[in-house]
């Protein structure tokens, strides 16, 4: 079993890497998306919110999956030049895509929590509605998206998995690979898969945590 | 009070709240008043007769339908943009304080003066301190709104709106939400103001303050101005029937 172990972890670890580097981007650029969308969610201008709550609820109201094969297999045959995606590429905007319709919603969700006395009296002082948005709704919502964010991240790490239906050797993909070299060691191939997605998702769910408590709660004064 | 021009001239303002389902809701009819430099005027009335919109609409936190309002020579409904330099000449005192939860008490007093005025931190600083002082609670510049009781969160709130050095503060019912043992504090701090010259006007239910501290008490019921004067006319000798009634209920 050891030789099992010690000839497939420089395999899997390879397929970790490249399920990090797929995760980290599409969380990146999926939040980055997602913040600017759930802020401008919450603006009183039908132009605006109705093309964005069509977005988010068309990505939301279907499977990943389609998003993947929509992506990498129907846009290249429209044969417009620069829709023709790689592999790797098609699978981190499908993914952003996904992921910023989630953390759109939580941002939305967020801001419209936070009690609307809290804008009337930034409002009241003359702030602009950006710098109430900036200095005053913002960091109190923030504290109520943690949570759901962290949840949300470790879904992505783990819906990355999906992607090695496009041929990209993520953590599945290399773990399936493992297995044709050692069939009976079924077991222990996917034990040691699973034990790196724990690896990969424990911290994240800590950090969230952590961060929850950093800035959620009330600070004492020292 | 003076005979200056007067600092907040309101003409004609209407509102009505269209909730589908619901029959429409005339908040304000028709409603002119207009305030002095230096002078308290309290507004009374049963809850629902549109003083709080009244007051609510003098910053803008409420649009009005039809009518002018002017503050200072500036008239509110007239351009959008100046708004935000137009809120900022006028303070607003909260029934439920609207404290910046993320902020320690000093914070809430130096955050607006630096983003809105531009004042340096050590200046926005000095003068939260001082002022800080100024409404009773100095030694409490370093808690959080959820750790101070309501009667200290509203005497923050009301420093926060002096920061701003208004030109008139607008008080809505602030002392209606505090305990009984509180309000007193609260009230006085208000006098004090109201006799050191500071342009007011209050909408509330405690009719000993608007006795004592107003220069003209306006009674409002159902979205009109009843009747107006002087605290002892209204209350000694109220000539509409309605104002009658409202003040022996409350009495």
């Amino acid at each position: 079993m050891f030789d099992v172990i010690s000839s497939t972890l420089p395999f899997l670890l390879d397929g970790l890497w490249m399920t990090f580097k797929i995760s980290l981007i599409t969380i990146f650029l999926g939040s980055l998306i997602g913040v600017v969308v759930g802020m401008l969610r919450t603006l009183d201008y039908a132009v605006i919110t109705y093309p964005l709550a069509a977005y988010i609820h068309a990505l939301r109201g279907t499977p990943f999956l389609i998003h993947l094969y929509l992506v990498y297999f129907m846009l290249p045959a429209t044969g417009i030049s620069w829709l023709q995606f790689e592999a790797f590429p098609a699978a981190v905007i499908a993914l952003s895509l996904y992921t910023s319709t989630y953390v759109a919603e939580i941002v939305r969700a967020a801001i419209e929590a936070v009690p609307s006395g809290q804008t009337e009296a930034a409002r009241s002082t003359g702030m602009t509605a950006l710098q109430c948005m900036w200095h005053v709704v913002l960091p109190q919502a923030v504290k109520m998206m943690i949570p759901p964010m962290g949840g949300v991240y470790v879904i992505i790490i783990k819906g990355t998995s999906i992607v090695s239906v496009i041929g990209i050797a993520e953590l599945v993909r290399a773990g399936e690979h493992a297995t044709q070299r050692h069939p009976k060691e079924l077991m222990v191939i996917y034990g040691m898969t699973a034990l790196l997605y724990f690896a990969y998702c424990y911290p994240v769910l800590r950090i969230a945590r952590w961060a929850e408590t950093k800035f959620g709660s009330v600070r004492l004064p020292s | 009070m003076t005979n200056e021009t007067p600092i907040v001239v309101v003409k004609d303002i209407c509102k009505t709240f269209n909730i589908p389902g619901r029959p429409p809701v005339h908040a304000l009819r028709n409603v002119s008043n207009h305030v002095a430099k230096g002078e308290v005027l309290v507004v009374i009335g049963p809850s629902g007769s549109g003083k709080s919109t009244f007051l609510r609409a003098l910053n803008g936190l409420e649009t009005i339908d039809s009518g002018s309002i002017v503050i200072d020579g500036v008239e509110l409904t007239a351009a959008k943009a100046n708004l935000n330099l137009l809120r900022q000449g006028v303070g607003m005192v909260f029934q439920h304080f609207n404290l910046f939860q993320h902020k320690t008490a000093l914070e809430n007093l130096t955050m607006p003066q630096t983003v809105v005025l531009k004042r340096s931190q050590s200046e926005a600083d000095e003068i939260g301190r001082r002022l800080l002082d100024r409404v009773g609670i100095g030694d409490k510049d370093d808690s959080y709104p959820s750790e101070l009781s309501g009667g200290q969160q509203q005497r923050v709130a009301i420093a926060r709106s002096l920061a701003m050095n208004p030109k008139v503060m607008l008080f809505d019912e602030a002392t209606s939400a505090l305990d009984p043992e509180t309000v007193g504090g609260v009230l006085d701090l208000m006098k004090e103001l109201a006799t050191e010259g500071t342009t007011m006007v209050v909408v509330t239910h405690e009719m000993g303050f608007a006795r004592e501290a107003a220069d003209r008490v306006t009674f409002m019921d159902g979205g009109e101005i009843i009747e107006e004067g002087t605290p002892d006319t209204v209350f000694d000798d109220p000539r509409h029937e309605r104002t009658r009634s409202f003040l022996s209920q409350i009495i």
